[in-house]
């Protein structure tokens, strides 16, 4: 251990500098009250959904069976115009009633495929057994069967109310109130506004280009997104 | 040659320590000055605490609550009754705030067709109307991923797509949200055991006992967690005011918070509100411990994945997907709506 | 006990004696420490949106300051391996010094830990309802309290005997604890590195790597900045430790650099020939991913400084002390950077789920920062201050009130208590 003796001269701060400590301290007061920077908070730009935006947890009621439409005062069964007016033909194209309906359901594209002829207040399959409105997973059963077993289970469809198996609450909706069966297939839809979390609610600067990143796809699913990688990693 | 900067370069002169006996006023009014203003700053230093919100101070109550499990259920009405009136003054709204515990012989689970979503978003939005989730600055419990199909790398999804219309037809949807992992890293690494997972296999949170320290943020693989960076807030009409303690409650600056399965429905036998606006039915939930639950059936017959099963996470949230081939995969375009329809 | 009370209040106001230098750096200091302060009021005030983190990079600057000053803290202290084990008494003066630094470094961590608390009103729920032995947290927490209460003891047991002129009980009081501190300073490292090479959800983090890093990185800080204290001890005191005790330090320095490199370098083969989906966080690191290259430079940076510190250590050049303190500069700011802030937050770049955020600290957050390196450095200057005369011999027992001045720079104090920072410190 070197210790050195030769400065042994008492301490003595320089005294004239000493006196800046005070009102230097007291500027940085002033700054701090008056001067200090704004705190760099992002204005936060949300979204606000109303609940109404989210729409019905079932996209359609169910029909009464047999389904009663309403004119004026006047409720009337199929039966009551059908009966007048038989379409012979099965066609559905150059209807004069109906036009609101869209028939796209595939190869299942007669009217009578499902209706049944006999008795309009009813539904047919194929074989021509006759099914009331409340049958509609059976009518939709004799071809889409797979589906059909899944609902069952319960893996496909939409069940609310509780999710107790034994619940009386529980109720799992049947074919007709998730899909119009004239058009089955769900019609795309606007998605309700992206996030806006990134630094507090700025929205990213320009969103990640899809396929930009690291050439780590096993497999190339969507066109091209392999040859970029390389290139993506470059500054 | 040493410059000797501490003990002064002149010698002689006394000393120039405080109230030294002996000691020149001249020294005295300069350690004065020095000190006065010293204290000065340090006390402007704290000005910005000006626009603390007068409510930003935990209440004496609130500073001295028990952790969640520690607190007799006298405890915990008092809790309850002070978090209704907090409630109360903050938004005007007199809420009914209930502690749901798990019930017996009860394991959630979550399941979710990535076949069918068809990523409209509407159980991000629907999970924050529930769960008085933040508005602004925004917080979500749900993230939904666009990917493009044939890869289940999420570091190609896309987070901000903004299409006119969902689903596009190149791509697949994936929401994510809590998994409520059954060997869950955020609970390990809590250091406070403000977060735990419960019999039913929720994970949840004492709001009133985390601290902030954002390491659960940290282990999360799935981003499920939320931090509380600033002041939540709800705009007038927006607060739920179904309240679960371990739930939906309002949330406070500084804390974490995440999806909880909307424990305080789920609890009571109800569906979750994510499931319930589902326009697709993409969404599952029930009681893996129940054969007959739409869960167990799913998990019996149906093609299931976990997301990063590699990291060893169990988790209770399960993907899966129909066996029938969607009619237009490999036709990239938008709208062609392919996964819809039977 | 008498004798103890004295030696503190004469501590105390040793602290506020000084030359010009002496207080223009304590003056430099309390004002980044007051502004550090004013930031932190702004902080709680608005709540961590003022600092750049978001739930994406959820830490930042705090926990990579922290990560880094508990390098140094474990660091400095191993140097007592050499110095009491091997018995080089070039060291022994060394080691008092890092011990003072390792208990200022601690105390820093704290803070930044404390300052990055969402609720820090709440941190007592760490000691109510602690999650051990499952959280690394909680670990750490136990960790850097032990290892303060260690080092406060060391230094200040051995302090006291010097300024009471007594040999030190090196059998009963100093050794025992020196073999602990030796583990326990190894513990802090391998504890802070667990901390996050324990989460499987961070790829970046969760590699056996992390932990011989972090020991080698900071023993390659560690003398680095001890050097540059002893070379400001010596020029601002005159108090030298003798060259042998510097040129130790610069080979401890220069191999766990060599070591650090060599570890980075296999941590950047298997990220990268490989090419495994993982990398991204290095990709993000080193190269940018998707255009977004914030942290590109300062890698690159922070290597270069490392490889020039490397390069100038392995030359006989660095014997030259301008030359080595040259180099302990680059390695200290290579080695912050890389694992400061590219250790840090780069695990968070992509999220799990794969979105880029970039994360740049606010002013505020900067400010706090060097707020707490502001008062972390007073506290050391402080803690030099008073051991200084001590070790030299100026100020003991005997030293009269009034003689004290002018022997050693010890005025009888009047006004114990004054400075808030002095109650930390020497308590054995």
């Amino acid at each position: 251990m070197t210790r050195h003796h030769e400065h042994p001269d008492p301490e003595r701060p320089a005294s004239r500098p000493a006196w800046l400590v005070g009102p230097a301290f007291g500027l940085l007061a002033v700054w701090f009250v008056w001067f200090a920077p704004a705190p760099q908070i992002p204005a936060s730009g949300s979204v606000q959904i109303g609940k109404a935006a989210l729409g019905p947890t079932a996209r359609a009621t169910v029909k009464a069976d047999p389904p009663i439409t309403r004119v004026g005062a006047y409720e009337y069964r199929c039966s009551d115009c059908h009966r007048l007016f038989q379409n012979e033909a099965e066609k559905t194209v150059g209807r004069v009633q109906h036009t609101e309906i869209v028939l796209d359901h595939g190869l299942n594209d007669r009217c009578l495929y499902c209706h049944s002829q006999a008795d309009r207040d009813r539904l047919v399959a194929r074989d021509g057994a006759g099914l009331s409105y409340a049958q509609i997973p059976e009518l939709c059963a004799r071809c889409h069967g797979t589906t059909y077993r899944d609902w069952q289970r319960g893996t496909h469809g939409k069940t609310l109310g509780s999710w107790r198996s034994a619940s009386p609450e529980r109720r799992r909706l049947t074919c007709s109130e998730c899909h119009d069966p004239h058009a089955p297939a769900f019609a795309p839809e606007a998605p309700l506004p992206g996030p806006h979390t990134a630094r507090m609610g700025e929205p990213p600067a320009g969103h990640r280009p899809e396929g930009g990143g690291p050439p780590s796809a096993p497999f190339v699913g969507a066109g091209g997104a392999r040859g970029s990688g390389e290139g993506g990693a470059g500054r | 040659m040493t410059i000797r900067i501490w003990e002064g370069k002149s010698a002689g002169a006394p000393g120039p320590c405080g109230a030294e006996p002996g000691f020149t006023r001249r020294g005295f009014l300069r350690g004065a000055t020095g000190a006065v203003g010293g204290m000065a700053a340090l006390a402007a230093a704290l000005s910005p605490l000006r626009d603390l919100p007068d409510d930003a101070f935990p209440s004496l109550e609130e500073f001295l609550q028990k952790h969640y499990k520690e607190m007799t259920p006298a405890e915990l009405a008092d809790a309850m009754e002070r978090v209704r009136a907090e409630v109360e003054g903050r938004y005007g709204v007199v809420p009914t705030v209930r502690d749901y515990p798990p019930i017996e012989g009860v394991r959630f689970a979550f399941a979710l067709n990535l076949s069918r979503c068809i990523g409209c978003r509407k159980c991000v939005h629907a999970c924050v109307e529930e769960n008085n989730l933040s508005r602004s600055p925004e917080v979500q419990y749900i993230r939904v991923l666009e990917m493009p199909r044939g890869t289940m790398d999420l570091a190609r999804g896309d987070h901000h797509y903004d299409r006119a219309e969902v689903p596009d037809g190149g791509h697949y949807y994936l929401p994510v949200q809590c998994h409520q992992c059954a060997n869950p890293p955020c609970v390990k690494v809590c250091p406070v055991g403000a977060t735990w997972q419960e019999s039913d296999g929720i994970v949840v949170i004492d709001y009133d006992w985390c601290i902030g320290c954002r390491y659960c943020e940290a282990a999360c693989p799935y981003w499920a967690r939320r931090f509380n960076f600033a002041e939540p807030t709800i705009p007038d009409g927006g607060l739920n005011p179904d309240m679960g303690y371990l739930s939906n409650r309002p949330r406070r600056r500084g804390v974490v918070e995440k999806c909880h399965f909307c424990l305080h429905r789920t609890r009571r036998g109800e569906m979750p509100a994510c499931l319930e606006v589902c326009p697709v039915g993409a969404r599952k939930f029930g009681d893996v411990l129940d054969p007959q639950s739409e869960v167990s059936q799913i998990l019996r017959t149906k093609r299931v994945l976990v997301l990063k099963e590699e990291v060893g996470t169990l988790p209770r949230f399960f993907y899966y997907f129909d066996e029938r081939y969607p009619r237009d995969a490999g036709s990239p375009g938008p709208g062609e709506g392919g996964e819809a329809g039977p | 006990m008498r004798d103890y009370l004295t030696f503190l209040s004469r501590c105390v106001a040793l602290s506020f004696v000084g030359g010009r230098v002496y207080y223009a750096w304590m003056f430099l200091l309390t004002v980044l420490a007051l502004v550090g302060l004013n930031a932190y009021a702004r902080q709680l005030a608005h709540g961590l949106a003022v600092t750049g983190m978001t739930d994406q990079v959820s830490w930042g600057l705090y926990i990579g300051n922290f990560i880094y000053l508990d390098g140094l803290a474990a660091a400095v202290v191993l140097l007592v391996i050499p110095a009491y084990i091997y018995r080089n008494r070039a060291l022994r003066d060394v080691v008092i010094f890092g011990q003072l630094f390792a208990v200022a470094a601690v105390i820093m961590c704290m803070l930044f830990v404390a300052v990055d608390l969402g609720r820090p009103d709440r941190f007592l729920h760490l000691f109510a309802r602690p999650n051990f032995p499952d959280s690394m947290l909680t670990w750490d927490v136990i960790a850097l309290g032990g290892y303060l209460l260690l080092n406060i003891h060391l230094t200040g047991y051995l302090v006291f005997c010097q300024y009471r002129k007594r040999e030190p009980d090196l059998r009963r009081f100093v050794i025992p604890f020196v073999l602990v501190v030796i583990v326990w300073a190894i513990t802090i490292q391998a504890v802070a590195a667990f901390l996050l090479s324990g989460l499987g959800g961070r790829p970046f983090w969760n590699s056996a790597v992390v932990a011989p890093r972090f020991l080698a990185s900071a023993f390659a800080a560690g003398p680095a900045f001890m050097i540059l204290t002893l070379e400001c001890i010596a020029r601002g005191t005159g108090y030298r430790v003798p060259r042998e005790g510097l040129m130790t330090l610069r080979g401890i320095m220069t191999v766990a650099l060599a070591l650090h490199m060599f570890l980075l370098g296999s941590e950047l083969f298997t990220a990268f020939y490989t090419g495994s989906a993982h990398a991204g966080s290095a990709r993000y690191l080193f190269l940018g991913l998707d255009g977004h290259t914030g942290l590109v430079p300062w890698i690159w940076t922070a290597i270069a400084l490392n490889l020039c510190a490397l390069g100038v250590l392995f030359t006989p050049a660095s014997q030259n002390l301008a030359m080595l303190s040259g180099a302990c500069v680059m390695l200290i700011v290579g080695v912050w950077i890389e694992k400061g802030m590219g250790l840090i937050v780069p695990a968070f770049v992509p999220t799990p789920l794969g979105e880029i955020v970039e994360y740049a600290p606010t002013l505020d957050e900067v400010l706090v920062t060097l707020g707490v390196w502001g008062l972390g450095l007073l506290l050391y200057t402080i803690l030099v201050r008073v051991t200084v005369p001590v070790l030299t011999g100026r100020l003991t027992i005997d030293t009269p009130g009034r003689g004290a001045r002018r022997a050693a720079g010890a005025p009888a104090p009047r006004r114990p208590g004054a400075s808030q920072s002095a109650e930390e410190e020497i308590r054995p």
